[in-house]
């Protein structure tokens, strides 16, 4: 027999005080993991979202030329004589170290174009925008079309104003630079500059405006949640050394403060959860080391030292915060694979955890309990001997 | 020189603004292997003197010398070192760990010893064979009677094979039958060579002593030496002590 043997054996046959201790870590360590896989899946999931809403990157030309006011940035480099972003591009945009974060990339060719109605002689200018339509529509979520969103190469798509002041309507035939289109869809008023374009798919408007492969600008729906914009962005300058990379930061910051608000909540009621726990703790040694002063006056009296009681005390705080960080681990992971997708934005989500959080789970575990024991232990074995032995 | 020395001994506890003087100015001497009584009415002292006596109770004056050693000079460590090699207690109420076995219990004090767990056991062994109780050496505490729970405590007392050991009314428990066996365990202790000291109310058991100390408010105020030449042959000495203030 050794002292651990004593820790153990008290563990061992006197069970009800022991799942006390248990279950009050186990609580503190399943609702740390809980909340935390619920917090970073949940945001992980916002944050997935909101990066899809509208674009937090964008790739133009470095050369200047004209100046186009798209979105919240100023876009150059829409002159014809200036170098185009080329379609090939985009394959060295997916070669990126950190490729994954990349969620839609919407490519874009502007030009003017010269619209024709059927059965009347005069013509407009207006100015056309080559895309992807499905790209597009994931991109800029707050779209409504009225119609039917292009699917062929002569469907296109107006902006709300076009069409305001051109009178057109739906399933109308126009000319763009001489070549037959139908009106599939109106644009609903966006208030930017989308309702003064007309959308035609990107490869059509390529060989509409002898623009082979090229592209205009490049819109990008990067995931930033765990990695920073500024490194995509670094990355993408890298594989694009003519063009000129712009993070759209507001865009961004709004994102981030919006998903650290929820982290900041969990991370507070994770830690009144384990403050409340640590009393519990404290209060059940504390407890326990009152009721043991008979088995403390029995340990000096056959000749343990302070150190032996502090040993026997704080191994089985040991052994029962091991036991309940392990526990409180896995029962944290089950209970946020059933709240995660009760709160997270998406139904089916992959709830993602790291191992490393089962170490800091035990390591959480013993050192609350730990904490929590030390001062019992100590003023156990400061006992006086007489107090202890007037209880035999 | 005798093995356990008592100069001047006084005890006082306080209890609000009123002091209380548990043990009063005792002197005394204890000779190795012999077995001593202590006997007197509730708050006479004795239980404060065993304490004293076992390295748990400091006396607020006067030494205490156990084999030459004044045991209240010692550091908390080899004070703590020096009970579990000299002394072994023995309570009234067992005092036994409710959680071990009665093999566990009794390799208790050898918990924090480097003996090997085979040494241990056999040491263990033995001296469950002697108390007889080594058939139950499995069995948890609550499984016991009052008699084989004494058992098990003086067993444990006896493990770390010390020089004295200190009884607080060890049959106060125990039927008229068992506390016999109890007290027959008591005499073949002193009769290998160890010193025993025994709180008790039962004058019964006196005439086994060598000496019967009788307290009262602190004092020594009857000795009675009881000269044997053998256990169950006893001659009792009658002696009236004067109490020295």
């Amino acid at each position: 027999m050794k002292l651990y043997s004593i820790s153990f054996q008290s563990i061992r046959r006197r069970k009800s005080r022991t799942a006390f201790l248990i279950i009050g870590l186990l609580i503190a360590v399943a609702s740390f993991v809980t909340l935390y896989i619920v917090s970073y899946n949940v945001n992980k999931s916002v944050a997935e979202n909101l990066d899809e809403f509208g674009a937090n990157m964008i790739i133009t030309p470095k050369n200047d030329g004209l100046n186009l006011n798209y979105g919240e940035i100023s876009i150059t480099g829409l002159t014809i004589e200036n170098e185009n972003l080329k379609q090939n591009d985009i394959s060295k945009i997916k070669s990126i170290k950190n490729k994954d974060n990349l969620s839609i990339i919407a490519p874009k060719l502007f030009n003017r174009v010269t619209i024709k109605f059927e059965n009347v002689s005069t013509e407009k200018n207006v100015i056309a925008a080559g895309i992807n339509f499905q790209d597009e529509i994931r991109l800029k979520k707050w779209w409504k079309v009225y119609g039917k969103l292009p699917e062929k190469s002569n469907e296109i798509l107006i902006g709300s104003n076009i069409a305001k002041k051109l009178n057109i309507i739906l399933n109308q035939k126009v000319n763009l630079n001489n070549k037959e289109f139908i009106i599939t869809g109106l644009l609903n008023e966006t208030g930017s500059q989308d309702d003064e374009l007309i959308f035609i798919d990107l490869k059509t408007a390529q060989d509409l405006f002898n623009k082979k492969d090229e592209l205009s600008l490049i819109e990008i729906a990067a995931r930033c949640y765990d990695c920073p914009i500024e490194e995509i962005v670094r990355q993408t300058s890298a594989k694009l050394p003519d063009a000129k990379v712009t993070a759209i930061k507001q865009s961004i910051e709004s994102k981030m403060a919006a998903m650290h608000s929820f982290e900041h909540f969990s991370f507070g009621i994770s830690t009144v959860i384990l403050v409340i726990s640590l009393l519990v703790v404290f209060t059940n040694v504390n407890a326990s080391v009152n009721e043991r002063t008979k088995e403390i006056g029995i340990f000096m009296a056959v000749g343990f030292r302070r150190l032996h009681i502090i040993k026997i005390i704080l191994l089985e705080v040991l052994v029962s915060s091991f036991v309940a960080g392990l526990l409180g681990f896995f029962m944290g992971v089950v209970a946020a694979k059933i709240i995660t997708p009760l709160l997270s934005m998406n139904t089916n989500p992959n709830i993602d955890y790291n191992y490393s959080l089962l170490f800091i789970s035990v390591g959480m575990a013993i050192l609350a309990g730990l904490l929590s024991s030390i001062f019992p232990a100590l003023r156990a074995a400061r006992l006086d001997p007489t107090v202890a032995f007037r209880s035999l | 020189m005798s093995l356990i020395q008592l100069i001047n001994v006084t005890k006082e506890y306080k209890t609000g603004s009123e002091t209380i003087r548990a043990v009063n100015n005792i002197s005394l001497n204890i000779e190795e292997g012999s077995f001593v009584t202590l006997m007197g009415e509730s708050g006479s002292g004795k239980s404060t003197l065993l304490t004293m006596l076992g390295g748990l109770n400091k006396p607020t004056g006067g030494n205490i010398l156990i084999d030459q050693i004044d045991i209240y000079k010692l550091t908390p460590n080899a004070l703590s070192d020096f009970r579990k090699e000299y002394v072994g207690f023995v309570f009234q109420a067992f005092q036994l760990v409710p959680y071990l076995t009665v093999e566990e219990n009794v390799m208790l004090p050898l918990a924090i010893s480097d003996q090997k767990r085979k040494q241990k056991k056999e040491i263990v062994f033995s001296i469950l064979e002697k108390v007889r109780i080594k058939d139950k050496s499995l069995r948890l505490i609550n499984e016991l009677s009052g008699g084989e729970q004494q058992r098990v405590a003086i067993a444990r007392a006896l493990v770390y094979d010390p020089l004295i050991i200190l009884a607080d009314e060890p049959t106060g428990n125990l039927d008229s039958n068992t506390s016999k066996e109890i007290i027959n365990i008591f005499l073949s202790i002193v009769s290998e060579g160890k010193t025993v000291v025994m709180v008790t109310h039962n004058k019964e058991y006196t005439k086994h002593s060598t000496r019967v100390i009788e307290l009262s408010d602190g004092k020594i105020i009857k000795e009675n030496c009881t000269l044997f030449s053998s256990v169950s042959d006893a001659v009792s000495i009658d002696k009236k002590i004067i109490t020295m203030i």
